[in-house]
């Protein structure tokens, strides 16, 4: 599903955020990728969604060399995968259900596949009653779940969650969590940077801890430090 | 492009415009600006190019005298002008005659030739009707080797001077409209820039759920054309109106005596409209291209 040979990212400044990164996911995969803040954590997730560049190296994703894609590929290559982020990013003018439609607007789906897909997408997460209301008017777990829902309105394979957790309380945190174990249980990959210990502990899945830009431990059960 | 994106475009389009009035309506007044300019100048081409048609078609000479010469003389040069090969006709309009008929085409403005009755600056002339247009350089030619001719005048020639004397006209009018075209197009870019600045996270997010670069695009382009054309319709309705107002000017009033004809109505408008429209669409495009180039990048 995913593969890194040899990755590495330097900033404009200088900066190493990546040094010769080697990780291959497997496609029905549960990941978490964790490590301290600034470790390069989302800066390995730019690199799948290619919103950057690698300095060098070879990523594929999906059987494909994503590193020899064409600017106008790209987009293609971003509705094979869902994106979810720690600040939601929500548009707060429209409601629960534009915002999940919203995704598949732009891709120019019909308006009866909209029609479909929508509310599907919105029972996965639980929000098919609050369909109606506009962001401000649901809990941050909600709203995660929204942009769960949009993640996952136009059928990815891939899931990638960059610290979706990072603004919830522990309760709605494990909700999110389980939704996505959900998903992965029916078949999507996902992968998940994260801060969170007691949810990298209790999950029990693959662990891939990065430290300073290098990959340090990478265990099929792993738990969030190496068995503190 | 599929119908809902296109009406997708349309819509968020119009709600951009809506966005941010005061910028918009802006940039119309600069479309409107540009246009007028350039629409005044297009007229006045037009009105060049079909007084040059008529000129060039014109198949009467006028031979100016010069002065003093004795009836002998001018029925002698009548009748060699005459069988020259070419002329149909020969007429003569005696200064007397020639001044009486200036009287007479002025009406009420006829004093202003007050007190020239005793001293005529008008020239004794004939006027020669020529077989066809061609033939004029040829006459032309044959008159210049007579003697007591003060001067020859016929359409081709009064064509090259109109067309000389435009000629700065024509240029500094072409350097305005480039100038005015920039100043559009940069003040379009602009609202745009507002536009896509104020849209800024739905932009991030189009790119993320994985828009193309034209679906992203397609808004602000609808936005700047939309700017364009309005400022393109407004310059047709002010330009229509006032060459409509000259029109009747030139036809009533004492312009008349110029011996101007515009060009009709219909003819200017339709060319006009369409050259307004299409410019005001390309600068809009182009104004909404270039201020989005820099935010799609993602
Ligand atoms: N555009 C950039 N230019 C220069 N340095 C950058 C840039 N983006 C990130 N960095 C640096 O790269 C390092 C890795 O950043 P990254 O965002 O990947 O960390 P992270 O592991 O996601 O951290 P956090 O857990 O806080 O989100 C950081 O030191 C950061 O300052
Ligand atoms: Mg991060």
């Amino acid at each position: 599903m995913i593969e890194l040979t040899n990755v590495s990212k330097t900033f404009q400044d200088g900066h190493k955020a990546l040094n010769d990164i080697n990780m291959f996911i497997d496609r029905g995969e549960f990941v978490f990728i964790v490590g301290q803040s600034g470790s390069g954590k989302s800066t390995l997730i730019k690199l799948l969604m290619k919103e950057l560049e690698p300095t060098s190296g070879k990523i594929v994703v999906d059987g494909k060399n994503i590193t020899k894609l064409k600017r106008r590929e790209i987009p293609y290559l971003r509705r094979s995968m869902g994106v979810v982020f720690q600040d939601f990013r929500l548009l707060q003018d429209k409601t629960v259900y534009e915002n999940v439609a919203f995704a598949m607007q732009v891709t120019e789906a019909s308006a009866r596949e909209i029609r479909r897909q929508v509310p599907i997408a919105l029972s996965m997460v639980g929000l098919s009653k609050k369909s109606g209301l506009y962001p401000k008017q649901l809990s941050g777990g909600e709203q995660q779940r929204v942009s769960m829902a949009r993640a996952m309105v136009n059928g990815p394979s891939l899931l990638i969650a960059d610290e979706p957790t990072g603004n919830l309380d522990p309760e709605m945190s494990w909700d999110i969590v389980k939704m996505l174990n959900e998903f992965n249980q029916r078949g999507t990959t996902i992968i998940m940077a994260t801060h969170d210990r007691e949810i990298v502990n209790g999950m029990k899945k693959r662990v891939i801890a990065i430290e300073n830009g290098d990959i340090i431990r990478d265990e099929k059960r792993g738990g969030y430090c190496n068995e503190a | 492009m599929k119908l809902r994106t296109t009406k997708y475009f349309a819509k968020e389009g119009f709600n951009n415009l809506s966005r941010n009035k005061v910028m918009s309506a802006a940039s119309i007044t600069s479309v409107i600006a540009a246009l007028l300019v350039i629409g005044i100048f297009f007229i006045i081409m037009l009105n060049i190019d079909y007084a040059a048609s008529a000129l060039e078609s014109q198949i009467e000479m006028m031979v100016y005298l010069d002065e003093g010469l004795s009836e002998e003389t001018i029925s002698v040069m009548r009748d060699e002008i005459k069988s020259i090969n070419g002329v149909k006709d020969i007429l003569f309009i005696s200064k007397d005659t020639a001044l009486k008929d200036m009287q007479k085409k002025l009406g009420d403005n006829a004093y202003l030739l007050e007190g020239l009755e005793s001293d005529n600056p008008l020239p004794n002339t004939f006027i020669i009707t020529l077989k066809n247009p061609q033939d004029a350089s040829s006459v032309s030619l044959a008159l210049s080797s007579m003697a007591n001719i003060e001067k020859v005048s016929y359409g081709k020639e009064d064509l090259e001077k109109l067309l000389k004397a435009t000629y700065v006209l024509r240029m500094a009018s072409l350097l305005v409209i480039v100038i005015l075209l920039f100043i559009s197009i940069f003040i379009i870019s602009n609202t745009i820039k507002l536009t896509v600045f104020a849209r800024r996270r739905e932009i991030g997010i189009m790119k993320f759920v994985g828009a193309t670069d034209w679906f992203v695009r397609g808004p602000f382009v609808i936005e700047g054309m939309l700017l364009g054309v309005i400022g393109g319709i407004a310059a047709t309705a002010l330009l229509g109106a006032g060459y409509y107002y000259c029109i009747n000017l030139v036809r009533d009033q004492m312009i008349g005596i110029l011996s101007i004809t515009l060009m009709p109505f219909k003819q200017v408008t339709m060319s006009m409209t369409a050259l307004l429209l299409c410019v005001g669409l390309v600068i809009g495009t182009i104004g909404s291209l270039l201020s989005v180039r820099r935010f799609i990048k993602v």
